[in-house]
């Protein structure tokens, strides 16, 4: 979800008088933008034959009369009103018409002649990246970081604007804090900060906040988003959290993006062998939705209309995306068969003979099939070729026949011995992949600034804008200078004086072109707000990690392991033991609901040494049953284990980072309140305001907590010096890391001047101000 | 729509519009369209919106193709309209049938889930550079709410990406319920509390938050400040008890289900008694059914029959369901064919059903057809924005009513969309 809908593209910007468009600058990305989805060599059959993507073409459609604006059919049938019959572009599948800028571009470009400068045609498969790019070190940060400062100097000269003015320290602190570590600073982290009189502090803080756990956390998260990391979407009886684990050992390891993703492209095996491979559970039987969504994070190219008809708004056919698609589209958990077969567990042929020898009955048969279940989601490579949909219109001959895979830009991808995944991921991740690092860079660049430079995240076409184009290709050089590393990319962008800058206040107009003024003031997202609450309640809150999942568990890697290791007959007896542990289980669970409901009676009937009795009877029932023979089955729940550390053990087990809870998450949920996305679609967050919001900050369970006088804030604020001023001051910097101003302390003298809970009043309407929910 | 001059008087635009929509000069039943500035005659006052996310498979439901391969051997059956077959998944549903309009003949050219849930919901395509209010903020923006208190536009179990109040002002946004079995969260003061601390606290958090504000032309800013004051207000509501579903008795409970989608319905009626203009509920299973369609199908419809057929059958008894109209949508059909290797079906949005049920809708009626196998649509094509104006027209809203965007576009409460006035007696 979008909540800043800022398009940056280049929606030509008004020309002065004087200025005559020029054509592949200004003119070009009007007619790419509007017209070549059906009048360009793209198409199979151009629309009226006519294509405006060449010179000749041009030419040849004869829309143009130069130096006669009104006597060119081009502009007259973009001028139409939305509703006559002719207006082009025809106003269907969420095509816009032409904004007065882009007609008064055409108008003025065709009254001056209507010159081509020597242009001859648009090249639709862009480009690879030519120039090779050296490899920086992590000490060039600085004087990266000094040049994309020049270049975005340049561009306030050349506009006549300027940089909004430095930030303050204070304000610098939060603002890093929350974009590396996903959480406001803690109270002793701000004040040594704030203590060091150091000059190059605030570069320290950036490399230590890129090294440390939090960066881990918050990484996570966005990561997340964009990869859809939803447990529930992964195939039945996955130990999904594999996938989430291996993002985050990724993320630590501070493993290179490009690696990353060939390694995601890649994956073979079991999950419990390789968690990358979570990259195609997640999408069990839609090869071409996983193809689209690859396409989307991966290149920031939207592909996803051309699944089914030639993309209405771009020059990018069908054909294109299903060429792309066969890369992937033959993993055999995207085209998942339902059934087992010796290509994915390898012991089925035996399994299949045993059974049929012994004469199996159903309920065995079933339950062989479940053990074996996990055995059945082995990521590996079929022989079936992606083929042309029987709905394919632009070629009739061509459907149901195979799909040769093909690149849509830059190199083409040359597969070596039928391995058509590990080509793909070549050219992706290759520096030469006009895309990939462009991509990355952008979304980066997003993270910390508030908004791409090019905007939407996932309309990079064959055609840049040229709005910021400079600065995105150094940015795009840097990344690739850096070879993907990601934390070093960021200390570029974190120490620029753009980002060090007052954050621009205002919301952007949509459209308007990220300004370069300085970062963007936004809400906190959901798992930002939760981890800013989480810091005034649990110590040293980024090293708690969540109980999790794994001993005694059935998700247990261990024993999936140990699974494939088992012969046909150990897997016939292990299914045996598992079916007696169901029957047991079902027998186990009764008995406990029939004591339950003895012991509502008896204390209803207040009965007090019957329901002493039974509840002892229950502690019992339990302890038989997780008897040391079933306990050694792995087939129990998972049951978070007690908190041992002495730093968390008044604290619920689910206080950790918002990163370290699993999905989904129950309904009411502080998270899925603040629309934390639930992944099943890209970047599916929502940050608009809602009621609910302000009733779960002033009577929701967090703010008790912080309120409580055994609070780690109110603990710290008791042993601190009891001046009213100096304790609220502590407060401010607590909550909103800043100090209070004389306006602001003598609003709070005057509104708690009966009050017998000051401290208390100060805190819950801090939390409370909508400062505490915004990054500025 | 620019497509409206905005000089054209009212009633030329009135003769205008049932032209283009009818094809004819002037429909009989009609009449109150006529009227100059007077509404068409509006018979619901509110709707429920019941959302079946993931695209729902239209033959395995409400559009059988009874002894069809593509139907994998699942049955049609008989219900209490005369010639209308649901499939043998609805038993409950196919006894409730005499309150339904089935519109078979839905169609729509998005074939994503995100596409296709968002024009569902605001009638347009998405595109970047703007988000549309979905339909419910559209209601409470030209209706207003019957209730003071309470807003009249509620979201139970809505997804994160529903698109609220778009370009409207966050006012407009539904009131989003998560768990609909808790009521609305938060909403009483912690016992610790007392009135006068948190009057003061609220006083101090609004006071301090009015600096900030200044400072922050941001519209989002502004709204937490006014949001909080709704907040307050709304808590100390008798209306609040509306949220608590607990207070109906235990049959009726069972009737709807334990299920969230269960909870959710018996909310919605609750809320149309107190007033709410606009309740969508979505359900919280998955439709998307790419893998194994019958077991899928066997699994997921026994909850959505029983607690349609039971929200149904509640607002009738209740005589509730003359003035609610209640509708059931989703983002798109399911491909006839199953999969020969998932045993799934596909996305399909060139033909799916919705349905209407009461609200002046009629009963017992099937508007639209779709081909042999339910894959084309083969009579009476009706888009999803056409659906929208239907219901718009149902509550007597102006379908031509313009609305501008912050950067100053026209737009109206269902696009181009036009009503399907045959589904009304």
């Amino acid at each position: 979800m979008r909540s800043i809908p800022i398009l940056l593209i280049a929606l030509a910007a008004p020309l002065g008088a004087a200025e005559v468009p020029r054509f592949e600058a200004d003119v070009l990305p009007v007619l790419y933008r509007h017209c070549f989805s059906c009048h360009s060599e793209k198409q199979a059959k151009p629309k009226g034959g006519l294509r405006f993507d060449s010179a000749e073409g041009l030419a040849h459609a004869a829309v143009i009369a130069p130096g006669k604006p009104d006597e060119s059919e081009l502009l007259q049938r973009v001028s139409l009103p939305p509703t006559h019959e002719d207006v082009m572009p025809p106003l269907k599948g969420g095509a816009q018409p032409l904004s007065d800028a882009e007609r008064s571009v055409l108008r003025a470009w065709i009254a001056a002649g209507a010159k081509l400068d020597g242009w001859v045609k648009f090249q639709h498969r862009e480009a690879p990246l030519d120039a090779p790019v050296a490899a920086l070190a992590r000490a060039a940060v600085p004087e990266l970081a000094r040049q994309v400062d020049a270049l975005i100097d340049g561009h306030h000269r050349a506009k006549g604007t300027t940089r909004n003015a430095p930030a303050s320290d204070e304000v610098f602190l939060r603002r890093v804090y929350l974009d590396v570590a996903g959480r406001i600073p803690s109270l002793e982290e701000s004040t040594r900060f704030l203590a060091d009189s150091r000059d190059d502090r605030r570069a320290r803080l950036v490399d230590a906040l890129l090294a440390g756990e939090g960066y881990v956390s918050h990484t996570y998260n966005w990561k997340a988003d964009q990869l859809r990391l939803n447990p529930r979407a992964l195939a039945g009886g996955q130990p999904a959290w594999l996938y989430d684990d291996w993002v985050k050992d990724v993320i630590r390891a501070g493993r290179p993006h490009d690696e990353t993703v060939r390694q995601l492209i890649t994956a073979k095996g079991y999950l419990w062998e390789n968690g990358a491979a979570g990259f195609y559970l997640r999408d069990l039987g839609m090869p071409l939705d996983h193809a689209s969504n690859l396409s989307r994070v991966f290149l920031g190219t939207r592909m996803e209309c051309a699944q089914c008809h030639d993309h209405p708004l771009e020059p990018v056919t069908q054909k294109d995306f299903f060429q792309m698609a066969a890369f992937t589209a033959g993993v055999s958990n995207l085209s998942s068969p339902s059934g087992y077969s010796n290509d994915n567990v390898e012991q089925w042929p035996e399994i299949k003979a045993l059974l049929a020898r012994m004469d199996a009955d159903k309920a065995l048969q079933d339950g062989v099939s479940r053990a074996i279940s996990p055995l059945k989601r082995l990521t590996t490579d079929n022989d079936k070729p992606l083929s042309f949909p029987a709905t394919y219109v632009y070629d009739a001959a061509a459907r149901g026949r195979p799909v040769s895979p093909r690149t849509l830009f830059g190199d083409e991808a040359l597969i070596v011995d039928g391995d058509r995944r590990r080509a793909f991921a070549e050219w992706m991740t290759s520096p030469r992949n006009p895309r990939f690092a462009k991509n990355a860079a952008n979304r980066l660049w997003k993270r910390v600034m508030g908004a791409g430079l090019i905007e939407p995240v996932d309309s990079l076409t064959a055609l840049t804008p040229p709005e910021h184009r400079e600065l995105l290709d150094f940015l795009t050089s840097a990344l690739i200078g850096f070879r993907f590393d990601e934390r070093a990319f960021l200390a570029v962008l974190l120490n620029t004086r753009l980002y060090q800058s007052e954050a621009v206040r205002e919301r952007p107009e949509p459209g308007a072109p990220f300004g370069l003024h300085g970062p963007l003031l936004r809400r906190l997202s959901a798992e930002q707000i939760w981890d800013s609450h989480l810091v005034l309640l649990v110590p040293d809150l980024d090293e708690r990690k969540s109980a999790m999942r794994h001993e005694g568990s059935l998700l247990n890697p261990a024993r999936l392991r140990r699974l494939t290791a088992m012969t046909a007959d150990e897997i016939i007896a292990r299914s045996r033991d598992e079916m007696a542990y169901r029957a047991r289980r079902r027998e186990h669970t009764l008995r406990l609901a029939e004591q339950k409901k003895a012991l509502a009676a008896a204390q209803a009937g207040g009965n007090t040494a019957e329901a002493r009795r039974l509840r002892a009877a229950h502690a019992q029932e339990n302890e038989n049953f997780f008897s040391p023979e079933l306990q050694a089955l792995e087939m129990g729940g998972a049951e978070p284990a007690p908190e041992t550390d002495p730093r968390w053990q008044s604290l619920p087990r689910e206080f950790v980072r918002a990163s370290e809870i699993p999905l989904p998450l129950p309904l009411g949920h502080f998270l899925r309140q603040f629309g934390q996305s639930d992944r099943r679609e890209i970047d599916a967050f929502n940050r608009d305001p809602n009621t609910t919001h302000a009733l779960a900050l002033m009577n929701g369970e967090l703010a008790a907590r912080v309120l409580a006088p055994d609070s780690p804030l109110r603990r710290q604020l008791a042993s601190a010096d009891g001046r009213r001023d100096r304790l609220t001051a502590l407060i401010y910097r607590a909550l909103l890391v800043r100090s209070p101003s004389d306006g602001e302390l003598s609003t709070i003298a005057a509104l708690t001047a009966t009050s017998l809970t000051p401290v208390e009043d100060t805190v819950w309407a801090l939390l409370n101000s909508p400062e505490f929910l915004f990054q500025r | 729509m620019k497509s409206i001059p905005t000089d054209l008087s009212r009633r030329a635009f009135v003769e205008r519009f049932v032209k283009t929509c009818l094809g004819v000069s002037l429909l009989p039943g009609l009449g109150a369209l006529r009227g100059a500035g007077a509404p068409p005659r509006a018979r619901a006052k509110s709707v429920i919106f019941l959302y079946l996310r993931g695209g729902l498979s239209h033959i395995d439901t409400f559009d059988p193709k009874p002894g069809r391969p593509e139907m994998g051997g699942v049955r049609a059956i008989g219900t209490t309209a005369d010639g209308v077959q649901v499939s043998e998944w609805f038993p409950r549903m196919a006894r409730q049938m005499h309150h339904v309009s089935l519109v078979r003949s839905m169609t729509s050219t998005q074939g994503i889930h995100e596409l296709g849930a968002y024009s569902a919901h605001t009638s347009h395509f998405m595109t970047p550079t703007i988000r549309h209010p979905a339909l419910g903020s559209w209601v409470v923006k030209l209706l207003g709410s019957e209730n003071r208190l309470l807003p009249g536009n509620v979201l139970i179990n809505g997804s994160p990406q529903h698109p609220g109040s778009g370009y409207f002002p966050a006012h407009l946004a539904p009131l989003p319920i998560v768990d609909p079995g808790a009521g609305l969260q938060n909403s009483v003061r912690p016992t610790a509390v007392s009135e006068a601390d948190f009057n003061r606290r609220a006083a101090l958090a609004r006071a301090l938050g009015s600096h900030f504000v200044q400072q922050t032309p941001h519209r989002d800013a502004a709204a937490y400040l006014k949001i909080q004051q709704e907040a307050a207000t709304l808590m100390k509501s008798e209306d609040l008890k509306v949220f608590d579903i607990t207070r109906e008795d235990a049959a009726t409970q069972a009737a709807y289900g334990a299920h969230t989608f269960g909870k959710g319905c018996l909310l919605a009626r609750r809320l149309v008694e107190a007033g709410v203009r606009f309740i969508e509920v979505e359900d919280d299973q998955n439709w998307d059914t790419h893998n194994d369609q019958l077991k899928s199908m066997r699994l997921m419809t026994p909850s959505v029959d029983q607690t349609m057929a039971a929200l149904l059958e509640d607002l009738h008894r209740r005589g509730l369901l003359a003035s609610t109209l209640v509708v059931m949508a989703t983002e798109f059909g399911r491909t006839p064919q199953l999969n020969t290797v998932t045993a799934g079906r596909g996305h399909h949005p060139g033909v799916f059903t919705w349905w209407l049920a009461g609200g002046g809708a009629k009963g017992g009626y099937v508007h639209g057809q779709s081909d042999a196998i339910g894959e084309h649509v083969a009579e009476n094509p009706v888009t999803m924005p056409d659906l929208n104006a239907t219901i718009a027209f149902a509550l007597g809203l102006d379908i031509g009513h313009i609305e501008h965007s912050p950067s100053g576009r026209p737009f109206t409460v269902a696009d181009k969309g036009q009503p399907v006035t045959a589904l009304f007696a």
